[in-house]
């Protein structure tokens, strides 16, 4: 296997989400060297943003009988598929990759589901507090996701109170979010449920109030330290903890660089991250030699496929045909932004190859190719076509069973291209 | 004062189950998992039917950590009533199992069946050490192991003895749950959907594309392996279903439930019973039903969860009776853990402890088994573990598939004596 070519596409694969054309080969011609440091020149760069989709707030929702209640669930609908497109677009276009990469990232990792939050406006600052801190510092990034309406709603926040603290918060953001499942005690989270009670959301835009009649006002003792902590001062104590830099640094390891490989005890990631700079940190590891590790192959995701090939492939996803069709492949895929499964994110690797999704894969794979303008391709000499499209696609090599395949039906583009996207070296990132 | 817990607790060494070997544990099994379409699964249901009273088991997990003590309830304890002032439910809307327990009041279903003595309660389930991470604590109570991670399910593991043959299990769902991974064979996964197979050119292109390959590694050969599979299925078989159950959601959004499952509970069941019916050769289904983690405002998200697994499981017996296999099947329901005992300030309750599990069928013998936890003598406000899961697992392994515990739960003693002699 051809170093080079590896350590490359592992840099746009997994750090990114693929090459667009050319992109690939030029980075081939300028070396692992100048595409590592272009990458860990963007952890300090804020990248382009396609301009915000409007965002109302809907209020209230109408009561149950009433007539508004059809218009409503419409405009709730219809503001969720607006922000899931906008994201996506923003996935396949933002020049700054690594952070569009982060910020999915994040999502997985403060997994918070529309499903339960309903509203998309609160969804929406949710992802404007992923794309501020994606490359920032962690501390403060802790400290808005606090304050952030969506999480506080998919957790229960604004039932926490004085009277009876509810717990589901101050768990996850220690088990989830900061340390570490087993990295406190039950008593910590009791404690910590206090320390967060007395915040009340509106629902419909995730604003947070505190309502002082509704908070502990008394000590709380969390992980040793013993004070009145408003939430700021908890989660700075929580993030000051060591086993935050090695949850942290585990999380990003094996959500880039391998799923099944446990993280080396004392790798250079973690005493990167003394700081809680989220930037030092994703550097460690980009500049690490577990990039070019064999070893550390790992599955796209079906966003991250579907992302890759839109870039590939140059194609928009607002603009592709059908909403409804595409939101039923991710579905299909068991991926759809903005409604992970559960609050422990979704699931890697194997997970994502049954026969199921092999198969909704192929009938995605043949809708896409069916809209994009091959018009590169179909100039090219069919001969090289094959070759043509591992650098398109930033594969490491086709093996001898793929390139046998893709031959076959290289005069035909469009079956070409399918083939190629489906091909177990594309759906892995080796 | 903490009371020690009532169960023989030998003191376990820590368990290093971590949040990434989980997530690793719960996509990725042992050994490639099958995914199967309804046709597969109706051939050989037709070629090579499940014989005659040959025993069943259906495996329902609800995730979220049920509330035990709002499911099966000690409606004339004062402790109850003071412990949740907002958070009970009347006792005379409740359904009475004896002078002291009473079902929720959703459960009428489940209620007839035990007045026929067809369902057997053990209270005070869980392990040692209780765990209150959902995650966590549903890997222990998947792989059957409280004290080592282990990367197969303690089913998975009685698959490994049984002859290969991907039939042999079946969840429903495109996921394979961690419970059926094996390390000669793990379970199938069964789309509820099913599966559409491509044809012509492209289906010859795509088969292909998923030979096996000399230089593949483990993960090009998994995602080769999953495109080949699908051109492997024969797709030209009668089906015995004239068509998939319809997608229809159980729930409407309910306040708790983040912590997985699915939402369709008595579409799976549906799906299942219709394949049992038909003679699939499968000995062990797992269906599952997300939405239990109910932090707040619980009683009518409970009710609501409760009625649906109740009415869920009795339509299913009761489509099964025409074909007779309703006597061959027990249904087991368990939960990750119990809530806290003291209702929190938003008519919820947090994460606990121990709860009650249910065994339902023809050839379970109806009634109580295990100590109801005591209200009073609470461990850190939360219910004392009475039962050993793994005594249940012990018995249903022996009792309903018919194979020695030893191998899936290294030699544990404790035994449910919940089922009819033979």
């Amino acid at each position: 296997m051809n170093q080079q070519r590896l350590e490359t596409a592992r840099l746009f694969h997994r750090f990114g989400f693929g090459p667009k054309p050319g992109e690939f080969s030029a980075a081939l011609n300028a070396g692992v060297g100048a595409k590592k440091s272009e990458l860990i020149s963007n952890t300090s760069r804020t990248g382009s943003v396609l301009p915000a989709p409007v965002m109302l707030d809907l209020g209230k929702r109408p009561e149950a009988n009433s007539p508004d209640v059809l218009e409503f669930s419409k405009a709730l609908r219809n503001q969720n598929q607006i922000l899931v497109l906008w994201w996506l677009d923003q996935m396949v276009q933002g020049d700054n990759q690594l952070q569009e990469k982060l910020i999915w990232f994040w999502h997985g990792h403060w997994a918070t589901s529309i499903g339960k939050v309903n509203y998309a406006l609160p969804m929406f600052n949710q992802l404007e507090t992923f794309r501020r801190n994606a490359l920032g510092d962690f501390r403060k990034f802790s400290q808005e996701m606090f304050a952030d309406g969506a999480l506080q709603i998919w957790l229960d926040g604004g039932e926490n109170t004085v009277k009876a603290p509810n717990e589901n918060l101050s768990r996850e953001m220690m088990e989830l979010f900061v340390l570490g499942v087993n990295r406190y005690t039950e008593t910590d989270v009791k404690e910590l449920a206090r320390a967060f009670t007395g915040y009340q959301m509106v629902r419909s835009t995730g604003k947070i109030v505190l309502n002082p009649r509704r908070r502990d006002a008394g000590a709380v003792t969390v992980l040793g330290k013993t004070g009145v902590f408003t939430p700021d001062q908890v989660i700075s104590h929580l993030v000051d903890q060591e086993n935050c830099a090695k949850f942290i640094a585990e999380r990003v390891w094996y959500r880039f660089i391998s799923s099944a490989n446990p993280l080396p005890v004392s790798h250079a990631a973690i005493s990167a991250f003394s700081q809680r700079d989220i930037s030092k940190l994703v550097a460690a590891f980009i500049s690490s030699g577990d990039v070019a590790s064999s070893e550390n192959s790992m599955v796209k995701s079906p966003v991250e496929w579907f992302v890759a090939v839109c870039r590939a492939l140059e194609l928009t996803p607002s603009l592709l045909p059908s909403f409804s069709k595409l939101n039923g492949y991710l579905d299909k895929l068991a991926q759809i932004p903005l409604s992970p499964p559960n609050v422990g994110g979704w699931p890697v690797d194997e997970a994502w190859l049954s026969s199921a999704s092999a198969q909704f894969r192929i009938a995605f794979a043949t809708w896409l190719s069916g809209q994009a303008k091959l018009t590169a391709l179909i100039e090219l000499a069919p001969e090289r076509r094959v070759n043509y499209l591992a650098d398109l696609l930033g594969v490491v090599e086709w093996s001898p069973r793929t390139t046998f395949a893709l031959r076959e039906v290289r005069d035909n583009p469009q079956r070409l291209i399918t083939l190629a996207i489906c091909s177990p070296e594309y759906v892995v990132s080796v | 004062m903490n009371e020690k817990p009532t169960m023989s607790c030998e003191q376990l060494g820590m368990r290093t189950v971590t949040r990434r070997q989980f997530l690793k544990y719960s996509g990725a099994t042992a050994v490639a998992s099958s995914v199967l379409s309804l046709d597969d699964v109706a051939n050989a249901a037709i070629t090579r039917p499940l014989a005659p009273g040959t025993p069943i088991l259906v495996v329902v997990t609800l995730y979220g950590g049920n509330d035990g003590l709002n499911t099966v309830i000690p409606y004339k304890d004062p402790a109850y009533y003071s412990a949740r002032p907002d958070l009970n439910y009347k006792p005379e809307t409740l359904l009475p199992l004896s002078d002291d327990l009473a079902l929720n009041a959703s459960m009428v279903g489940v209620k007839k069946l035990w007045d026929e003595k067809k369902v057997a309660i053990v209270r005070g389930v869980g392990y040692p050490k209780p765990d209150r991470s959902h995650f966590s604590s549903m890997a222990i109570w998947q792989s059957g192991s409280p004290q080592n991670h282990l990367n197969t399910g303690w089913l998975g593991r009685w698959l490994d003895t049984q002859p290969i043959d991907p039939l042999t299990s079946i969840s429903l769902g495109s996921v394979l749950p961690p419970l059926l991974a094996g390390k000669k064979q793990s379970g199938s996964a069964l789309p509820l959907g099913g599966l559409i197979i491509p044809g012509g050119a492209m289906a010859k292109a795509f088969s292909r594309l998923s030979a096996p390959s000399q230089k593949d590694s483990p993960l090009l050969a998994a995602a080769a392996t999953s495109m080949r599979n699908l051109f492997s299925v024969s797709g030209n078989i009668t089906s015995v279903l004239v068509k998939p159950a319809p997608l229809a959601d159980d729930l409407p959004t309910i306040s708790g439930g983040n912590a997985g499952g699915d939402s369709n509970l008595s579409q799976q069941l549906n799906i299942v019973s219709k394949l049992i019916a038909a003679g699939s050769p499968t000995k062990v289904w797992s269906v599952s039903l997300g939405g239990f983690d109910t932090h707040a405002n619980e009683a009518n998200a409970q009710a609501l969860l409760l009625g649906t697994v109740s009415e869920s499981i009795t339509r299913f017996l009761s489509q099964l009776k025409p074909s007779g296999r309703d006597k061959d099947v027990t249904v087991m329901i368990y939960s990750e853990f119990g809530r806290r005992v003291q209702a929190n300030g938003s008519d919820g309750t947090d994460h606990g402890t121990a709860g009650p599990m249910f065994l339902i069928g023809d050839r379970v013998q109806g009634g109580f088994y295990g100590d109801q936890p005591s209200l009073t003598k609470l461990i850190d406000g939360d219910l004392a573990v009475t039962t050993d899961f793994r005594d249940v697992y012990a018995t249903v392994l022996e009792k309903v598939l018919q194979s020695p515990a030893e191998k899936t739960l290294s030699n544990w003693k404790g035994r449910v004596n919940a089922f009819k002699s033979a």
